[in-house]
């Protein structure tokens, strides 16, 4: 196999196979992806991979997000059937006291483009008939939607590779070093050496980044989530908490637990979760569930990505965030005009490692 | 094995399916679950675990004991959801999103 390639990419999970697939379309130098295992074993196969903007705060970080939701339509001509779909995002909420905060959410978000409406408990239930009847009112915005993890993933890697980038799996980044202007990253299948480095390693990103001295500090926060039977198409909305897939499955679960790398679920946080799906949904009280599962978060410290040229090291990259999913189209592409045109289209300074000191 | 023989009978996923996903690189059940949905239905891959193996064993020369289990998860058989439910409207780990939303002096942050 090669050994020097331009870049090399460390995570092959939606944000690495995300820029890997970028990065080839304008660029054709030399791109190898190295992952530990294989692409999804980690965070990116464990989600319920909403893509969501609405209710994401501050309201700078949720345009952030708007403009990445905005590329997956023409992402999915590009690359092919990742089943996205824009249904409109559903934020549930059961105390009439909330309403006010809605309100100015939806109030500030207007400012920057994102509308956001308050509805009332009759107009909830007339766009989502299957909703608890005794649901105070919601947020819901046009702009949030969903897509198959596993198709996106899949689909970033075959379009990747089809413009000539190469993948390592099941092969563990064990050392890098830094000579002459080079990085030549030692792996469990050998050295590779290359020019650019970028560290995509999401969960592992803090192990990465202490093979060269540079702290990420990004944590783990576990999710719990419940798998239906298929059930016939009764959800129109992606409701915070819950969503129909294609095939009928309904996903359920919004939990947040710090277990570090521990991927078990519990009953507790399976009850917990049962405990919402009804009180959203009364109607799935009689669906049967198939599987749970659970997925770890890459939760920079301050909860916002960290994204750019990592300061002091010429020619390396870090990306590493939590809502990866949503964010993939986005990063992809800065990241790939940050490497080709030294700068990019939206200001990404606010997202630099450097905020940490 | 012929190429158009069913290995996932739930999700009617082929044996020439299972093999894509392991000259993709795959290694494991849990690579091809992951890609071809194997194993994922009503049964929980309790029928095609063996099979798949047998077709990595095949493909790559790793030994039975190197291909590990599928991970199994509850509740290991279909069961109600109302089974699962305690009727409690209190949360702790279950978040809701618009919870967090957070107001300073008045205004969104």
């Amino acid at each position: 196999m090669e050994t020097n390639y331009e870049t090399i990419v460390i995570g092959g999970g939606v944000v690495g196979s995300g820029i890997a697939y970028h990065l080839s379309e304008r660029y054709k130098e030399g791109v190898l992806v190295l992952d530990k295992k294989y692409p999804m074993s980690g965070t990116s196969g464990s989600t319920q991979a909403w893509v969501w903007v609405h209710n994401k705060t501050p309201s700078w970080y949720a345009e952030f997000n708007m403009y990445s939701a905005e590329l997956y339509p023409y992402l999915s001509k590009k690359i092919g059937d990742v089943e996205y779909k824009r249904t409109g995002g559903l934020s549930p909420f059961f105390n009439e006291s909330d309403r006010e905060k809605a309100q100015k959410l939806a109030e500030s978000y207007r400012k920057i483009g994102i509308k956001i409406k308050v509805l009332s408990r009759e107009e909830v239930l007339e766009k989502e008939p299957y909703m608890n009847p005794e649901v105070a009112g919601a947020t819901y915005s046009s702009i949030d939607g969903n897509v198959n993890p596993f198709r996106l993933i899949d689909m970033y890697m075959r379009a990747a590779k089809r413009n000539g980038v190469r993948y390592s799996t099941y092969n563990k980044v064990t050392e890098i070093k830094k000579q002459d202007g080079k990085y030549s990253v030692v792996s469990d299948k050998g050295a590779f050496e290359c020019k650019n480095l970028i560290l995509a390693g999401g969960t592992w990103s803090r192990e990465i980044g202490d093979m060269l001295g540079v702290k990420i500090p990004v944590n783990q926060l576990r999710g719990q989530i419940l798998v239906s039977e298929p059930l016939k198409p009764f959800l129109n909305f992606t409701i915070s908490g819950l969503r129909q897939a294609n095939n009928g499955e309904v996903l359920m679960g919004y939990s947040m637990e710090e277990a570090g790398f521990n991927r078990a679920t519990t009953l507790d946080v399976i009850q917990e979760t049962a405990n919402m799906a009804v009180q959203y949904v009364p109607g799935l009280r009689k669906a049967k569930i198939v599987r749970a599962f659970s997925g770890i978060r890459a939760m920079p410290e301050d909860g916002f990505p960290i994204l750019g040229k990592v300061p002091g090291h010429e020619n390396l990259y870090v990306a590493a965030t939590h809502s990866g999913v949503t964010l993939s189209p986005l990063i992809g592409t800065l990241i790939t005009e940050l490497i080709m045109d030294g700068e990019t289209s939206i200001p990404i300074d606010r997202y630099s490692l450097s905020r940490f000191g | 094995m012929d190429k158009t023989t069913i290995i996932c009978r739930c999700e009617e996923i082929s044996c020439e399916e299972v093999e894509e996903v392991i000259s993709n690189g795959g290694r494991t059940f849990d690579d091809v679950k992951r890609i071809t949905r194997c194993g994922m239905g009503p049964c929980q891959a309790k029928i095609c675990t063996s099979m798949v193996a047998e077709i990595i064993h095949q493909q790559t020369g790793l030994s039975p004991s190197e291909i590990p289990l599928p991970r199994m998860r509850m509740p290991l058989s279909p069961i109600k959801l109302e089974t699962l439910a305690t009727n409690s409207t209190s949360f702790s780990t279950v978040k809701s999103v618009l919870d967090e939303v957070e107001l300073e002096e008045g205004k969104v942050r």
